[in-house]
């Protein structure tokens, strides 16, 4: 399992695909012919993982976007990047991620 | 959500998720059955207007793009074109005869298109019968030659075949070929008039027994498939179980899909030549959303539902096509006789199947 921190920037692998359908995510990983549906906050976590923006952005921006406890929402955000990274839909982006 | 419900999803809220571009109908071969209408005119659309109808299609959320032809890679701009669709993200399968595909061109292709899929035409497992189909000597051989190295860049390839009477006796070693290659083979049993309605392919249709023995082998091929062995897979040879039944519509031919020809003209599918609209005269959202002749063709689908589901229990082993019922019968809701054949051939098969399987009761 790949450690993800607040700190961590990921992007999308450059052999991703995804579109997104009413509200979801057609996700197609294109080195393995996957097809993955992730749900809405799966795709916004998607459009945020641009290689730029590091994990702990993301969950500002999911908790502006989606009422809730900003402590489980970062914790699943967490963990959700971690499932997207080990799926292999997601990489760290080397020398950005933050100590 | 499965992507089964994502498909039914778009074919129920009519959401474009599948455009195929036929950018061009010039071709390096010159095969006998190619359903295209060469004799067809128009003004060909521009690099600009491929780009503004890209971008148009990124906004809808398209996801699959399909370059097709002709040959798409006689197209001048079709790096320029597949380099701009993987920057939008798109899911990007190339139809190729192949020949082509080689050297400089091929890696270009790889790096810069990445497409997720080339399908390239095989029509025989000798160069006599490809050779005769493509009605260029030598074309057999050299792509032969081009598929092993698109194999070796790394390139997914998969081989398309239609069933003709020149190649129905070849079967098995066009599958022998393809496994030979590590490439998956489909082969689709119909061969359909052109675009123009021009019957003249019909004269290589397969014969009844040449389609017998392409199911057999595919049920063949699916019980050695247990084992590990490769299959065939049948385009049209009866319901896979990927299409959502649950969709009160037939097919997602202008639901879910559109094809577009080299002058603009945008049809409900590759197979139902009926234009709904055209890219010289309005955007693609413009006629998605408003053409006339696409809400015809989302109710036709309706009623083709319903007409072949009144068919009875063998209705879905028809693999019934809307397109090709309009090009075989002038009606998208006439039985044709390639339908037909497959249903029966498929049911013959079945039963076939049925009594090697019984148990022996002594």
């Amino acid at each position: 399992m790949i450690a993800i921190t607040p700190a961590t920037v990921l992007r999308r692998r450059s052999d991703v695909r995804y579109r997104r359908i009413e509200g979801e995510a057609v996700v197609l990983r294109q080195s393995a012919a996957e097809v993955l549906v992730l749900n809405e906050v799966g795709a916004s976590v998607l459009d945020l993982a641009d290689g730029e923006r590091s994990v702990g952005e993301w969950i500002d921006a999911l908790a502006e976007e989606y009422e809730g406890n900003s402590i489980t929402l970062a914790r699943d955000v967490l963990a959700f990047a971690a499932e997207l990274a080990e799926a292999g839909l997601l990489e760290p982006v080397a020398g950005r991620s933050e100590p | 959500m499965s992507l089964s419900r994502v498909v039914a999803t778009a074919w129920r809220e009519n959401l474009l998720f599948s455009v195929l571009l036929e950018l061009t109908y010039r071709c390096n071969l010159d095969c006998f059955f190619c359903y295209n209408d060469l004799a067809l005119k128009g003004e060909p659309l521009s690099r600009e207007q491929y780009f503004r109808l890209l971008a148009d299609l990124r906004e809808m959320e398209v996801m699959n793009l399909t370059l097709s032809g002709g040959e798409p890679l006689a197209h001048p701009d079709f790096l320029a074109l597949g380099a701009r669709a993987r920057e939008l993200g798109f899911v990007v399968r190339v139809k190729s005869n192949g020949h082509a595909l080689r050297g400089e061109l091929a890696r270009r292709v790889r790096d810069e298109i990445d497409p997720f899929l080339i399908e390239v035409s095989l029509h025989g497992a000798t160069a006599a019968t490809h050779d005769r189909q493509t009605r260029v000597p030598g074309s057999f051989d050299r792509l032969l030659a081009n598929l092993r190295e698109l194999r070796d860049l790394g390139l997914r390839v998969k081989l398309n075949s239609t069933l003709t009477r020149w190649n129905e006796g070849e079967i098995e070693g066009m599958l022998d070929l393809a496994d030979s290659l590590g490439l998956p083979l489909q082969v689709d049993p119909e061969v359909t008039p052109r675009d123009d309605g021009d019957r003249e392919p019909l004269q290589v249709a397969p014969s009844r027994e040449g389609v017998l023995r392409l199911f057999r082998l595919q049920f063949a091929r699916g019980r050695a498939a247990e084992e590990g062995a490769p299959e065939v897979q049948v385009a049209r040879g009866g319901d896979d179980g990927t299409v959502p039944t649950p969709v009160h519509k037939h097919c997602g031919a202008g639901s879910s899909g559109i094809a577009i020809d080299p002058f603009g003209n945008v049809y409900p599918c590759v197979q139902w030549r009926r234009p709904v609209g055209n890219l010289h005269q309005q955007g693609i959202g413009e006629i998605w959303r408003g053409s006339a002749g696409l809400a015809e063709v989302r109710e036709l689908t309706v009623q083709v539902k319903e007409r072949i589901g009144a068919e009875g229990p063998g209705s879905h082993l028809l693999n019934f096509c809307p397109g090709s019922a309009a090009a075989h019968a002038g009606s998208p809701l006439a039985l044709y006789p390639a339908a037909v054949q497959r249903r029966e051939a498929l049911e013959q098969v079945m039963e076939e199947e049925r009594k090697t399987l019984l148990p022996v009761v002594r």
